[in-house]
């Protein structure tokens, strides 16, 4: 596999959620480059939201983003979710499939939330393995995201940017680049955000994630997905596109969802991100040359 | 490890010697298990915080009358739940159904859980089982109904049995009414509009559609049901059956005769 995806994404899009799925259906075309979608949601499932999402694919690109595959779990997944997967991710014409660099899953035990893998050379070559199996099985390029971790499960062996670019060089995998997640991590772990993703391969990244996140009172962030996101994010994305170029962003809210026009308003400022960057980008490339 | 810290019981954020029982319990290796006493335990105890509470609300948009009604007593299963077994699937929606399905051979032995408890608990949790049940290959019109054959129905439908008239109890998540004891009898399904139905059944009905249901031709069905329940198979049960599951047909819930096989 890790074929390029046949169709690239660009632009800025947003995450589908139902607290809106009617709107995005029914109303006039939206200044979406592209819907992502968590195919748990509507996999092995009948009814409402899959007829729904069916429809919407009809009218936007779709992409999926899973949250289950538990890509560093010691046992693999069950072949009947793979399945399913499968048939999910071709009804929806998914140019790639991602899910996170995290285990969720503990023998037949499904924790529904992103653990943090040891961060080792053993564990890199354990999920490399894992996607390369995936996508053998799912005949679709995986893309794996970094996730926000606030405690390590043992002794560290190598930084966090290291593990990926093992991960990705044993997998041949694409990376999401979650710049939420870097910027989170980087505030509760004391580093550089930029050091962070400049030490990344960045030729591989094939989507970039933001969020917003929360405080909680000991001053730990949380990467919960339930605010606008803040500034220094939105610069940390500038920065990063700068470098990357014109990769796909997507603005994700999972908690305290607002009104669809709100998260509109909030794409239309990340699309004003994406242009500046992009645009300072190839006057770069223009002054090189 | 992370297992048992998110899963097990509560461990505090100063219980070093704990934590130290836990990590040797689970065979940690020795780098790994000096790294983690070094640790910020109240960062590790995040993920159980954060797993907890994602399951609960998914299981709070599935039965939030009987979480709302049972209280703390409704969070000692759940913490039982966690420690016991955990949720087995992959999907967030089924969690709910996991975790009843451990209740059901508990709560009758604990003089704490109301006996209705169950019973509102299933009836609320159907709601999203069969509005979400995948659709069968199947959910295509077959043949006119014949006695001697099975009869088709869709995927998304579920015949509920209670003892007590819980779908009679107010949504209102304060209401504390205690529910009328009696035989209740549901036929849900999903309608063609991808709304979930309810429909109240006699005895009968039910009984023959129990029968129905579990594959049993049309004629067993019946005769066996009236057997049950010491009920003459007359023209009226005839009739009766015949308008039921017209009715049935009306709403999209039964499709016809089943091909596949004859009794």
């Amino acid at each position: 596999m890790n074929q390029p995806p046949a169709e690239k994404l660009s632009g800025v899009g947003l995450g589908l959620r139902w607290e809106f799925l009617d709107e995005v259906l029914e109303g006039p075309p939206l200044a979406v480059a592209f819907f992502e979608v968590s195919p748990e949601n509507y996999m092995r499932r009948g009814g409402y939201y899959p007829a729904a999402l069916e429809r919407i694919g009809d009218r936007y690109p779709l992409v999926t983003h899973g949250l289950t595959l538990s890509l560093g779990g010691t046992t693999p997944p069950p072949s009947e979710y793979l399945s399913e997967l499968r048939t999910e991710t071709r009804r929806l014409k998914t140019p790639f499939h991602s899910d996170h660099l995290s285990f969720g899953t503990f023998g037949a035990r499904v924790f529904h939330e992103l653990l943090p893998l040891k961060l080792s050379g053993e564990s890199a070559r354990r999920v490399a393995d894992r996607v390369r199996q995936v996508e053998d099985f799912l005949a679709l390029p995986m893309a794996v995201e970094n996730i926000t971790w606030y405690a390590h499960p043992g002794a560290q062996e190598m930084p966090e940017a290291d593990f990926i670019a093992e991960v990705l060089h044993e997998s041949g995998a694409s990376l999401l680049l979650d710049v939420n997640n870097v910027w989170v991590n980087a505030q509760n772990q004391g580093f550089d955000p930029q050091a962070f993703i400049s030490n990344l391969p960045l030729d591989r990244v094939v989507e970039i994630h933001v969020a917003g996140h929360s405080r909680t009172s000991s001053g730990l962030i949380l990467d919960t997905h339930g605010a606008p996101v803040v500034d220094p994010v939105l610069e940390l994305l500038e920065w990063t596109l700068e470098r990357t170029g014109p990769v796909p962003v997507l603005l994700e809210r999972d908690n305290e969802i607002p009104e669809l026009s709100v998260l509109l308003a909030e794409v239309e400022k990340l699309r004003s991100v994406y242009e500046r960057a992009i645009r300072k980008k190839e006057a770069r490339l223009a002054r090189s040359a | 490890m992370m297992a048992d810290l998110v899963f097990g019981p509560e461990l505090a954020v100063d219980d070093r010697a704990s934590l130290l029982a836990r990590i040797e319990r689970s065979g940690v290796p020795e780098p790994d298990r000096d790294a983690l006493l070094a640790s910020d335990l109240s960062r590790l105890l995040v993920y159980r915080k954060l797993v907890r509470a994602n399951l609960r609300d998914a299981m709070f948009s599935s039965i939030p009358r009987t979480m709302s009604r049972l209280g703390p007593l409704f969070d000692e299963y759940f913490d039982r739940f966690l420690a016991d077994c955990a949720p087995q699937t992959h999907y967030l929606r089924d969690v709910t159904v996991e975790l009843l399905d451990f209740c059901a051979p508990l709560w009758p032995e604990d003089p704490r859980v109301p006996d209705w408890a169950m019973d509102l608990a299933r009836h609320e949790a159907v709601q999203i089982e069969v509005g979400a049940k995948a659709g069968g290959a199947h959910d295509e019109g077959t043949g006119a109904l014949e006695l001697d054959a099975p009869v088709q129905f869709i995927e998304a439908v579920r015949l509920m049995r209670y003892g007590w008239a819980v779908h009679l109890l107010s949504e209102d998540l304060d209401d504390r009414t205690v529910p009328e004891p009696r035989r209740t009898d549901l036929f849900v399904y999903r309608s063609p509009e991808h709304e979930v139905r309810y429909l109240e059944l006699t005895p009968l009905a039910a009984a023959i559609l129990e029968r129905l249901l579990a594959g049993q031709a049309l004629g067993a069905s019946i005769r066996e049901a009236c057997a049950a329940l010491t009920v003459e198979v007359d023209e009226a049960v005839i009739q009766g059956s015949a308008r039921v599951l017209a009715d049935l047909g009306e709403r999209g819930a039964l499709i016809g005769k089943r091909e596949d096989q004859r009794a």
